[in-house]
């Protein structure tokens, strides 16, 4: 069969984003589901409110950071099963063309949930062995009596082998709607765009630029995951620097690590995409002799504009998300010091973001240049 | 006038090196067709790749008027290959994701050629300009291929086995194109080719077998491509 399990293993974004959702989601809810639990045991009006604030600060983070985490999760597995189709375009033919149905190669790709799952349980397991840490953070003031950690089996089986079950349905379904393009386009690799991005006469744009265009339009998920890594990246960041202020050091130690894992694994995956979707395109203007410069301005300078766009965006969300929590979560908590948009952690942030995207920018350039028309020719 | 000298080849290491060309001296006059034959394997294409500074050489040296280009960097090659030359390969290697006229685009735009229509007309696309490669045909495709790497102005002309997965037709019709070209240009041409039929095209034809060339001589009378056999 055309899909082993080992790709279903390279699904390296989709195992930690996956691992990422689980770890915030299972702390904070088995911390909620345990919190529950005392709740007639708490006597001080302060213990109470913080009980409240607290249960709440877990819905908005499993809700916020959970959810974006999903919705990212998904599309990185719709993304990567097109790409995977769009790819092996002649095997899939060939297995339609000699008769077998859609479901039945559709079916096979019921793999590509093995990564969710992979990345569920590890994140789970991680999760679980920071849990009595996390625990002490949580009551570092000595509101609450002592909580021990209680398994929750609901709880696991939620967060690992419903997500699993899921995704792999989501694949299935997917790949089963994909098939349905007829034997010839799939193996000709007929590309769905090239006939959509006809456009007016008149505007002549440079072949560099039309490469960007070209570029931009051909992979759509690519932006998603270009302007995503740039939005956790800035949301992230800064919510950690600010967190250090109002929140606990172990806090946003998590948040921050959370956001650069999440924004490296998804420009990473988007990088090497484009580059990959790419390779013959650079590699003739290569021979043509178009220069490094200009291969890549045209195929990875497109996405510059997007990683900033992301990082503005990322950079609102983060502080209307603070204030909303700071004012309506924490507003009867004392001692809850007042939150304001920190000048300085964007500045950091940004000046961390920038350093660091055409750092890897640069990366990926070399990469370019490494690709021999020889070594294409010879596919 | 382009003169190579001893070039060698080797690909791989230790026991499973293969030496693919053993020392190659030729010379090719500028404005010259030039056809280089031999059998499948017998290490045409990887000498052509190397004379037109897509590939290195282990050894030896490629002189474009005196000056060697093995010596080049990187970069400074890239600027030699923009100016001087242009390719065409057995595959065609569009892209895929542009239509005929951006994909001829690609060649006019390094040559500043705005006139690139007019060749996209005299191989007779003119009404294609809007169709993407997947909706050609094989012969439109080369066709294609053809002036993107005409519309770039080269000094010299590269063909890699132009024809081999064209039919006669289709075959004869793209070889009276390059033909024509390098008459009316008078375009350096060197293709490479393992049918010998076309090799009766050329001013002069260089035999290859084993990374060796074995044999070189002259065409007095050149036939067009509707002459040769196939
Ligand atoms: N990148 C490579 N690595 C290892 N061996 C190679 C490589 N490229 C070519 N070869 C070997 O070098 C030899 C000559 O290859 P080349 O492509 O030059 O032959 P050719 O004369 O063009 O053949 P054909 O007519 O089939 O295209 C072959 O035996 C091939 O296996
Ligand atoms: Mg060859």
């Amino acid at each position: 069969m055309v899909i082993s399990y080992r790709d279903a293993l390279k699904v390296v974004g989709i195992i930690i984003v996956c691992c990422c959702a689980v770890f915030v989601c299972t702390l904070f809810l088995n911390y909620n589901l345990d919190l529950c639990g005392i709740e007639g045991e708490l006597t001080t009006p302060a213990a109470v409110a913080m009980y409240y604030a607290q249960i709440d600060m877990g819905r908005v983070t499993v809700g916020v950071t959970g959810g974006c985490l999903v919705a990212t999760s998904a599309i990185m597995l719709v993304a990567y099963i097109k790409n995977y189709i769009d790819s092996h375009g002649r095997e899939l033919g060939i297995l339609k063309a000699i008769g077998h149905s859609r479901i039945s190669v559709a079916k096979h790709f019921v793999v590509f949930g093995l990564g969710t799952l992979v990345g569920c349980i590890i994140g789970y397991v991680a999760s679980y062995i920071y849990l009595p840490a996390f625990y002490r953070t949580q009551n570092a003031d000595g509101l609450f009596p002592d909580m021990p950690v209680t398994f929750h089996p609901e709880l696991f089986i939620v967060l690992t082998l419903a997500p699993a079950a899921v995704f792999s349905a989501i694949a299935v379904l997917y790949a089963f709607m994909r098939l349905k393009t007829p034997v010839l386009d799939l193996m000709r690799e007929k590309r769905e765009y090239a006939v959509k991005m006809r456009q007016g006469k008149g505007q002549k744009r440079t072949f560099l630029k039309e490469v960007a265009v070209a570029t931009l339009k051909g992979k759509k998920s690519h932006i998603f995951f270009v302007a995503f890594s740039a939005f956790c990246f800035s949301a992230m960041v800064q919510m950690a620097i600010s967190m250090t202020e109002i929140a606990s050091q172990t806090f946003s130690w998590m948040i921050g690590g959370i956001g650069l894992i999440l924004a490296f694994t998804t420009i990473f995956m988007a990088l090497s995409g484009v580059v990959r979707g790419n390779s013959k395109t650079i590699a003739m203007m290569h021979a043509f002799g178009y220069s490094d410069g200009e291969c890549r301005r045209a195929v990875l300078g497109a996405y510059r504009p997007i990683s900033y766009i992301g990082f503005v965006v990322g950079s609102v969300y983060q502080y209307a998300l603070l204030k909303l929590i700071m004012t309506f979560v924490f507003a009867g908590v004392d001692n809850i010091p007042d939150y304001n948009f920190s000048w300085s952690a964007l500045l950091i942030t940004f000046a961390a973001f920038v350093l660091t995207y055409e750092l890897i920018m640069y990366v990926y350039s070399l990469k370019l240049k490494s690709l021999s028309l020889k070594s294409l020719m010879l596919e | 006038m382009i003169s190579v000298k001893g070039i060698t080849k080797t690909y791989g290491s230790g026991e499973g090196a293969v030496e693919v060309l053993k020392g190659i001296n030729l010379e090719v006059d500028d404005g010259s067709f030039v056809v280089i034959l031999g059998a499948s394997g017998s290490g045409k294409s990887t000498l052509l790749n190397i004379i037109s500074c897509l590939e290195r050489p282990d050894g030896g040296s490629v002189c474009y008027d005196g000056e060697d280009i093995t010596k080049f960097t990187d970069s400074r090659l890239t600027a030699f290959r923009r100016t001087n030359i242009g390719f065409i390969f057995q595959q065609y290697y569009l892209l895929p994701n542009m239509t005929v006229e951006k994909n001829v685009r690609m060649g006019a735009d390094l040559a500043h050629n705005d006139d690139y229509g007019k060749i996209i007309e005299a191989v007779g696309l003119g009404d294609k300009l809007e169709k993407y490669p997947a909706e050609l045909s094989g012969g439109e495709q080369q066709r294609v291929a053809i002036a993107r790497a005409i519309a770039k102005r080269p000094r010299v002309l590269f063909l890699d086995e132009p024809t081999g997965a064209l039919d006669e037709n289709t075959g004869r019709q793209v070889l009276d194109y390059i033909a024509n070209i390098h008459k009316t240009q008078s375009l350096t041409t060197i293709m490479v080719t393992h049918n010998s039929n076309i090799a009766r095209m050329a001013d002069r034809v260089i035999m290859m077998n084993s990374g060796r060339i074995v044999q070189t001589y002259n065409v007095d009378c050149p036939q067009s491509a509707y002459e040769i056999g196939w």
